[in-house]
């Protein structure tokens, strides 16, 4: 990973999907900070992804670099993990049983993920998978059932489910800029997860300041002593 | 040389997040004048305040809010938001009811404008107003929309606009 890429681009990233993360678009422009909740799930998701090796995090911070390399690693993980808590608050409605719903099943997914994915492809696929589908959920079909200029039919069902809820059931409507500001910060977020240093990637980052030579990141496994086998 | 500038940056845009999650900034203007306010170089448009303040004095509330919101665009300056809430008790004022919605806007615009204030006090030298700190106009609007016995008494026919 180039130092470029550390220091600049990633950080980019996974901040403007924090920024954008939390904007929501109606009648007025709301910056909505994450729940508790999408804290907890956005650390099921950096453990999923160091479990996957999809981030190899001694790649960002080790005993062998410099300070101001260790920070710099630092930042991308702190980035990360914002970003993660910012793309499930964007895609988890706000208040009511859907936040139940949505949090719930997030959950469910993160701990499945953390469960059985083990390598870095498979899981950025179920990821893809996993936030375009709930994208679809949130963005397409709640939206066009609560939009303001929904047919008679739609706020018939919309009243009825609501009825049946008791009340349960309530979600705010966005103007459309929100679902393409949301479709474009899922692809930074995209983007940012591939672009992270995964453990799949040749540790060509250890390199000394300077002399470019490779340096150990970590002292080598001890050989096992005869008495450590017995 | 790049570490320090990619951190630097970092720093930088992820402070600018936080405080736009703080502020909230509904439009750019808000935002481009929270940011000059926060380095002590926000100005309002003295003319546009003049123009206001006339309109005020008229008792012409609405064009009086326009030119206010003109001159204050980032709606930053205590003072122009504290007439905005002074006009929306004075046009919402009643002998015998007030407007409770003119009312509330009134009691939003001058919690805002306290919180502009320095240290949340806020006072006006304007011998036209009957009220001259922020205080003593929160309270009168928050009277106004409060429901209690006292609403019943006849002699609160005989007071006038403050």
């Amino acid at each position: 990973m180039t130092v470029v890429r550390e220091a600049f681009v990633l950080p980019a990233i996974f901040l403007t999907v924090v920024l954008l993360g939390g904007l929501r678009i109606a009648e007025d422009v709301r910056l909505v900070a994450p729940s508790l909740m999408a804290l907890v799930q956005a650390m099921l998701l950096v453990g999923c992804l160091m479990r996957a090796r999809a981030i190899a995090p001694e790649q960002l911070m080790n005993a062998g670099r410099p300070a101001l390399e260790n920070c710099s690693g630092l930042v991308v993980l702190l980035a990360l993990f914002a970003a993660c808590a910012q793309v499930f608050n964007l895609l988890t409605p706000e208040s009511g049983l859907l936040f139940l719903l949505f949090s719930v099943f997030f959950l469910v997914q993160l701990l499945t993920t953390l469960a059985a994915v083990r390598d870095r492809v498979p899981l950025l696929q179920a990821l893809v998978i996993l936030l375009g589908s709930v994208f679809l959920i949130r963005f397409v079909a709640l939206e066009a059932l609560y939009s303001p200029e929904a047919g008679t039919l739609k706020r018939l069902l919309t009243a009825v489910m609501e009825g049946v809820t008791l009340g349960g059931l309530e979600y705010r409507a966005h103007a459309p800029a929100t679902g393409y500001l949301a479709f474009l910060t899922l692809a930074l977020f995209v983007v940012g997860l591939v672009l992270l240093p995964s453990g799949e990637e040749p540790r060509a980052l250890a390199l000394e300041s300077g002399t470019g030579q490779p340096r150990p990141l970590a002292a080598p496994p001890r050989q096992l002593e005869e008495a450590d086998r017995d | 040389m790049l570490r320090p500038l990619g951190l630097a940056f970092a720093c930088a845009y992820a402070a600018l997040i936080v405080w736009l999650y703080a502020a909230q900034p509904q439009n750019v203007a808000e935002m481009t004048g929270g940011l000059a306010a926060g380095v002590g170089a926000y100005r309002i448009n003295q003319q546009a305040f003049e123009d206001g303040l006339a309109f005020f004095r008229k008792d012409q509330f609405e064009e009086a809010r326009a030119a206010f919101a003109r001159a204050d665009s980032a709606r930053r300056d205590a003072r122009t938001q504290f007439y905005i809430a002074y006009s929306y008790y004075r046009q919402g004022w009643g002998r015998f009811y007030n407007d409770d919605e003119l009312f509330k806007k009134g009691l939003e615009t001058v919690d805002l404008a306290i919180a502009l204030a320095p240290e949340g006090r806020l006072v006006v030298d304007d011998s036209n107003l009957g009220m001259k700190t922020a205080d003593e106009l929160r309270a009168e609007l928050q009277r106004g929309i409060t429901r209690d016995a006292s609403d019943l008494n006849p002699l609160r026919l005989l007071e006038g606009r403050k």
